[in-house]
């Protein structure tokens, strides 16, 4: 077992370590251009590794009902903390799609990267997001989930920043030198890493005080060992909402979710790849992956704990008004890598929702937030490595391109194709059996005097549909027309060619395997209400390829974000500035009076002293005469 | 008695290092502090505590001994490795200072300024060691002054800007210190008629006032902050990342000593010393992003850093566990920090205006790396400051359960650590290259760097978390 555990973190860290030292001594290291290579040996080790803990660890296939099987290596045993490793139904496939897809995105990477500048760095930190990830999925213990997660938080800084010099305009978001009322409506890659780690550190804190705290309480950090129910009674309501709502801030914004969403936008400003694997099975993903662990374990629909109720609420309810933004945000944005970053929010909205939904609906709630997640990643990787394509042949960040590029690039508009109608929920295609068993789970929280989530869920999916129509038609079929720069692209080609392989393959498991919860997913398909869903997506899929912009102001507003930046890049900076504004005026005054006015105030005291010691006797006398008469005056105004 | 004699290693040293030159020197100085280093390290491993007598003083002043615990031994493991790899940094930063100031006609001779350096730096940094393994106030306030004065003419011999101004001010800053702690140490020595740490038993309410206030000064906390930047900015570099890392957290040394005989004063007092650690570390992290000198924003950032130290003292057990390990990551992160200022001030002739810098990850990539690192293990993030962090934040809830405006204003402090130190990346090391170019310089000026990050995230993992953080659980019992 340790072995394999080497092998699984260890390899893409070590694997990588070579190019980064070249690059760190050289600076020039043509030589070392090959060495990329070595970084996805080690990716494919890893990749082995997770497929093998998938088929081996445990009974195959894996039953969400099984035991987790525990192994614990020694760290702190005096305190009880141990690093524990857990391979339970979550972990073990999370942990096989997460080494499948940065080993596909690994390769897509070795051309999309060849001219870069900094491989060193860019392969280092690829490598250590993928085992940072790795280290989430597999954990059992918090501290040590924590070292995973503040190692996402970091990577994920050092390669949104990769293009540091802000000199290429291919790696801004937004319009470049774009004004809206005093705020630059544009964003630079060392901007952008540096918000993503500002905001992920707002959510980071506390949710380690809650880590803390936990610790505190029970005695342990082992998510699958402690006692979730007595902890919740012990700490009474209150108790439990303040605990739990510090744990969610860092989900909450780690996985974008209002207000901390503003972020992932700016998070474009990495490498295509980067995003990639940011949004797909990484760093957005830990989020929502955090929540469904935490509710596997806790368990809600077992115990009905007052307060537990009102955090899923919270949780379903950010959740599925981030989905409805995100998708509508989407729907106006016509940046290829920002509209599908908004997309990505959306997603990640419903698969909040989905699993808090089961709170009320059980189980069954979290599986299909958990496969939805799964066959997000797949198509949302696709289409992050074909807008990466596309960005590299038109040279231009935006939805442009006609019929001429889909006839050019064959492979990148078949993708497209695939990936789009597979994730938007069209029947018979893969998301239309998960988001089925999701119009499921939000119809039945009617029965809890919940329509809002069905409303909105359905909303949020027909806009879906809608905004990938309109990423397949403007870059495909009715975009302007743009000079192409067609030079190889073969392996990009085929990396997301598997990608998007994959998700047939998920579709195949979803209709043949008569296990839980696939079974579910096949019956909840054809349910007469998910049937009308699946129709009424399919139509707006059908109206947004024909009609893909929204040219009204209505458009601009969406296109914009609603005007979200203000909240991160304008009231937030300014209180910001203004505390620290006053703040410097107080060192000044400070040092002013300490090192300024009370030496000068010395000074002045004994050049006075000193003036009156110049030995005439005159002086003297007027001084002694001077305190003779002031005692006198003293003592008869105090009446001696 | 082989950790004396590993403690005397350094300290004979001191005195024949001035007949070396320069390269020899260095040498030494780095291998005399690496031996007792792992020597350290053993004991650490050996989780126990034990006394080595040095001799007897008539009363009040009783014995003086050296004392051996898991306390002394993880604050002399960071005064060691840190003192070792800024004397390998010393050889070519002071080379370049001596160049500079020769140029300027201020010194005259190199080979000769660089022997009275490296006493002055022996003496400082081996009177910082002995402090730690002090077992007596007496003693103890020996080495302090020892430290003070050597630091003091480092400060005035080979500062910049105003520094005979700043010496100065430095001198009576860390005196007024001073001499509230000797005031309190006397008083503890004559109520209990020794000053040996065996042997006090009680320790008066004005005693421990005295200590406390003399050891904010010290420290420092809000008010007396004043002295710090002055000081911490105009040093020469290699004495800055001593001074920052390691002088100033002394006194939370010495908190932890007096606290450990009597805790009376912190826990009447608790409220009150929590929020102004809270106000401490606040303010002067929204300090540091309106620096526009490097070294001053580091200066600000270990006023920030020491305030988590006020915080944690506060804390029962878990508490104390923080502030030792708050002060290894600190001098870890810290140190780092101040080399790589010191870094671009050696390689591109003075620069440490921010207004000049921009996108230096361009121009001198291994620095712009080391202080990622150093601003990860300030921060907490994968690296040894995060146990830190942790134990604060069990403390936390041992002591304020859950008060929601403590834990809101510590989870603050914390977010506000992350935030300037990435700030602080941006503004520096990332964004537009600013037009310097590419220069070669010595390999000392980053590899020791490299080697104290490498130790800051190894103390993350075992076999070194787990001497560390157990042998603190032993000698603080509880958690």
């Amino acid at each position: 077992m340790m072995e394999l555990l080497i092998l699984l973190f260890l390899s893409p860290i070590v694997s990588s370590v070579p190019i980064a030292f070249a690059w760190l001594i050289d600076p020039k290291p043509e030589w070392a251009r090959k060495l990329p290579i070595l970084s996805v040996i080690g990716l494919f080790i890893s990749l082995c590794a997770a497929i093998y803990i998938l088929f081996n660890v445990g009974s195959f296939p894996p039953s969400p009902e099984s035991e987790p099987i525990r192994y614990t290596i020694a760290w702190l045993p005096e305190f009880n903390i141990n690093f524990v490793f857990i391979f339970d139904y979550l972990s073990r496939i999370m942990g096989a799609l997460t080494a499948v897809i940065a080993f596909l995105i690994g390769v897509y990477g070795l051309e999309y990267m060849r001219d870069d500048y900094r491989l060193g760095w860019y392969w280092f930190f690829f490598n250590l997001f993928t085992a940072s990830m790795l280290l989430v999925v597999y954990s059992d213990n918090l501290l040590m989930f924590l070292i995973g997660w503040e190692g996402l938080g970091l990577a994920s800084w050092a390669l949104i920043g990769h293009w540091f010099r802000d000199d290429d305009p291919l790696s801004f978001v937004g319009v470049i030198d774009r004004k809206v009322w005093k705020l630059d409506y544009f964003w630079s890659p060392s901007f952008g890493g540096w918000r993503a780690i500002s905001t992920i550190r707002v959510g980071d804190m506390p949710m380690f005080f809650a880590i803390g705290a936990i610790y505190l309480l029970t005695g342990t950090l082992n998510i699958s060992e402690i006692d979730w129910s007595s902890l919740f009674h012990h700490i009474g309501f209150a108790g439990t909402i303040l605990l739990m709502l510090a744990f969610m801030m860092g989900p909450f914004t780690k996985s974008a979710q209002l207000p901390f969403s503003e972020w992932l936008m700016t998070a474009m400003t990495g490498p295509t790849t980067v995003s990639a694997l940011l949004h797909s099975a990484t760093m957005v993903a830990a989020g929502t992956y955090m929540f469904m662990r935490l509710s596997w374990y806790i368990e809600p629909w077992e115990h009905h704990i007052h307060g537990v109720e009102l955090l899923y609420l919270i949780v379903l309810f950010v959740g599925l008004i981030s989905a409805f933004y995100g998708a509508l945000v989407a729907l106006g944005c016509l940046e290829r890598k920002v509209l599908l970053a908004a997309s990505t929010m959306s997603s990640l909205g419903l698969m909040f929702a989905s699993s808090a939904a089961s709170y009320w609906v059980g189980k069954i709630a979290v599986l299909v937030g958990f496969w939805y997640l799964v066959t997000h990643a797949f198509a949302k990787a696709t289409l992050f490595l074909v807008a990466g394509h596309l960005i590299h042949f038109t040279h231009d960040r935006f939805c442009v391109g006609d019929t001429e590029v889909a006839k050019r690039i064959k492979v990148a508009f078949v993708a497209t194709i695939f990936a789009t109608l597979c994730l938007s929920g069209i029947p018979p295609f893969t998301a239309y059996w998960v988001k089925s068993a999701m119009d499921e789970v939000m119809h039945d929280l009617i029965h809890h005097h919940m329509t809002l989530p069905l409303t909105l869920l359905v909303l949020t999916s027909i806009v879906y549909s809608a905004f990938l129509a309109k990423f397949l038609s403007l870059n495909f079929y009715k975009g302007e027309k743009v000079h192409l720069h067609i030079h190889g692209g073969r392996v990009m080609g085929s990396a997301y060619t598997v990608m998007y392989l994959m998700l047939f393959l998920l579709l195949w498991i979803y209709l043949t395997r008569h296990i839980e919860p696939f079974t579910h997913f096949f019956e909840a398909g054809f349910v007469k209400s998910s049937l009308m869903v699946g129709l009424a997506v399919t139509v707006s899929y059908g109206l947004a390829i024909f009609k893909p912009r929204i040219r009204s102001p209505v458009g601009a507003f969406l296109g914009d974000r609603m005007y979200m930046p203000y909240l991160n890049d304008f009231i937030v900076p300014k209180i910001g500035w203004a505390i620290a504004f006053i703040v410097d005026h107080c060192n000044r005054g400070i040092d002013f009076l300490c090192h300024r006015a009370v030496p000068r105030m010395f000074e002045i005291y004994s050049i006075g002293v000193r003036r009156i010691q110049d030995g005439r006797l005159e002086r003297y006398v007027k001084i002694a005469v001077g305190f003779i008469l002031l005692m006198a005056v003293i003592s008869v105004v105090m009446g001696w | 008695m082989i950790l004396l004699i590993l403690l005397l290693i350094p300290l004979l040293v001191t005195f024949l290092i001035p007949f070396f030159r320069p390269k020899a020197s260095t040498a030494i100085s780095t291998a005399s502090f690496l031996i007792p280093m792992v020597g350290i390290l053993y004991y650490l491993s050996k989780f126990e505590r034990f006394e080595i007598k040095l001799f007897d003083v008539s009363s009040p002043i009783g014995e003086f001994y050296i004392i051996s615990d898991p306390i002394s031994n993880a604050f002399g493991f960071a005064i060691c490795i840190v003192s070792a790899m800024v004397a390998l940094y010393s050889l070519p930063y002071m080379g370049h200072r001596f160049e500079e100031m020769i140029k300027e006609g201020e010194i005259k001779d190199e080979l000769w300024e660089f022997r009275k350096y490296w006493f002055l730096y022996q003496l400082y940094t081996v009177s910082m060691l002995w402090l730690v393994y002090s077992g007596n106030l007496i003693m103890l306030y020996i080495f302090l002054e020892l430290s003070l004065v050597a630091s003091f003419m480092l400060i005035f011999k080979y500062g910049y800007g105003n520094r005979q101004w700043v010496g100065i001010l430095y001198f009576v800053w860390t005196h007024i210190a001073g001499v509230l702690a000797i005031i309190s140490f006397l008083m503890i020595a004559f109520q209990n008629q020794t000053a040996a740490l065996h042997g006090i038993k009680t320790i008066g309410f004005l005693a421990w006032l005295l200590v406390f206030v003399g050891m904010v000064v010290k420290l420092p906390g809000l008010g007396p902050h004043i002295w710090l930047p002055w000081a911490h900015a105009e040093a020469p570099t290699p004495v800055s990342a001593l001074l920052s890392p390691l002088t100033v957290g002394l006194a939370g040394y010495i908190l932890i000593r007096i606290y450990q005989i009597d805790p009376s004063f912190i826990l009447t007092f608790r409220n009150p010393i929590v929020a102004y650690g809270i106000i401490t570390s606040i303010y002067a992290g929204l300090s540091v992003v309106k620096q526009r000198d490097y070294k001053r924003l580091l200066a600000y950032s270990t006023v920030s850093q020491m305030g988590y130290m006020l915080i944690a003292l506060c804390l029962g057990s878990a508490g104390l566990i923080a502030v030792v390990v708050q002060y290894i990551s600190h001098a870890f992160g810290k140190s780092i920090l101040f080399m790589t200022a010191g870094a671009i001030i050696a390689i591109y002739h003075g620069l440490r205006n921010l207004d000049r810098m921009s996108g230096m990850h361009e121009y001198i990539p291994t620095i712009a790396n080391a202080a990622l690192i150093g601003f990860m293990t300030l921060s907490g993030i994968m690296t040894i400051g995060m146990f830190a962090e942790f134990y604060i934040l069990v403390g936390l809830t041992e002591i304020y359960k859950f008060n929601l405006p403590v834990i809101m204003a510590v989870v603050t402090v914390f977010i506000i650590s992350g935030l300037y130190a990435f700030y602080t990346m941006r503004v520096i090391y990332y964004g537009r290259p600013f037009g310097y170019e590419k220069r070669r310089f010595s390999r000392l000026l980053d590899v020791p760097m490299f080697i104290i990050g490498f130790l800051s995230f190894a103390f993350v993992f075992p076999p070194l978390a787990r001497i560390l953080l157990s042998g603190l659980k032993l000698a603080f019992g509880g958690v």
